[in-house]
């Protein structure tokens, strides 16, 4: 949506379209390539930071903001979050070529499963 | 607490808050090598255990899926076709259901894909417009279309059966 010039992320709650406040991304716009992990713990997404885009996740639970820096520095055009949120996909540009790389957020983030995921090693 | 005690404290709070900040996103190197050596790729969606994205070899770009498990792609009949450009993809959980955003003959449509069966049908856009991304939920039961009608964007939910 855009707001003040400025594409902003909104974050609606459905089927009821009630708005959810995204406090940590804010300031930080324009916004894009939003993705949502299952149960809309975790929203990733690109922000302006200075001169650059910077991936960021924001955690709606504990209110953390995860900046996500890249090894090399490339410039990010989309992301894409696992549902699970263990890992992420990054079209990039590095040397005028498009790439996807994949990264593995399982030392960073929580895994959000859908409710009612058996949970590995509990018990039977 | 002495002050110099208080401000300790604060840098040691403040040292292993960075710490823990630091921990960054792994990369997946031995698929990220494979991804490269795929050609120039574009527009992923990403679900649990697939990765969906826009490949290109030779000037001609195709619709690809991943299997991260293996990472190997996995045939896909009937959705791609020489005169046919993908502009966007998405996929569900399951690996079961596309939604692709193509153009043909001139025309911008959204299509649905049924791997297990390689069945294609198109969704039209109600009231008319032009899409140019989508998203499909994790259950494959919803998609998200950013539509452009008479100048502006819009995003449509589209429930699927």
């Amino acid at each position: 949506m855009e707001r003040n010039g400025r594409l902003s992320l909104i974050l609606q709650q459905q089927p009821d379209g009630r708005m959810v406040p995204l406090r940590r991304i804010q300031g930080h716009e324009p916004h894009s390539s939003p993705s949502l992990s299952w149960n809309g713990r975790y929203l990733a997404a690109l922000v302006q930071q200075g001169n650059q885009r910077l991936a960021v996740i924001e955690d709606r639970l504990s209110g953390r903001l995860h900046p996500l820096r890249l090894p090399g520095n490339p410039m990010a055009v989309k992301l894409t979050l696992a549902p699970d949120a263990q890992r992420l996909a990054i079209e990039l540009i590095r040397d005028g070529r498009r790439q996807v790389q994949m990264f593995d957020l399982s030392n960073m983030l929580e895994p959000d499963k859908p409710a009612g995921s058996r949970i590995s090693g509990a018990p039977r | 607490m002495s002050v110099r005690s208080r401000l300790l404290a604060a840098v040691a709070v403040g040292i292993a808050v960075s710490g823990c900040m630091a921990s960054a996103p792994r990369p997946m190197i031995g698929l990220n090598q494979q991804l490269e050596r795929a050609g120039s790729n574009r527009e992923p969606a990403l679900s649990d255990r697939w990765l969906a994205m826009i490949s290109g070899r030779g000037g001609r770009e195709r619709v690809l899926l991943l299997d991260l498990a293996r990472q190997l792609p996995v045939p896909l009949p009937n959705l791609n076709r020489p005169d046919a450009q993908p502009l966007s993809v998405a996929v569900d959980n399951a690996g079961e259901r596309l939604a692709v955003i193509r153009q043909l003959n001139d025309r911008t449509e959204l299509v649905l894909y049924r791997r297990s069966i390689g069945s294609l049908e198109r969704l039209p856009m109600q009231p008319p417009g032009v899409p140019s991304q989508v998203s499909l939920r994790a259950d494959g039961r919803e998609l998200a279309v950013q539509v452009s009608r008479d100048g502006l964007w819009q995003v449509d939910l589209i429930r699927l059966p």
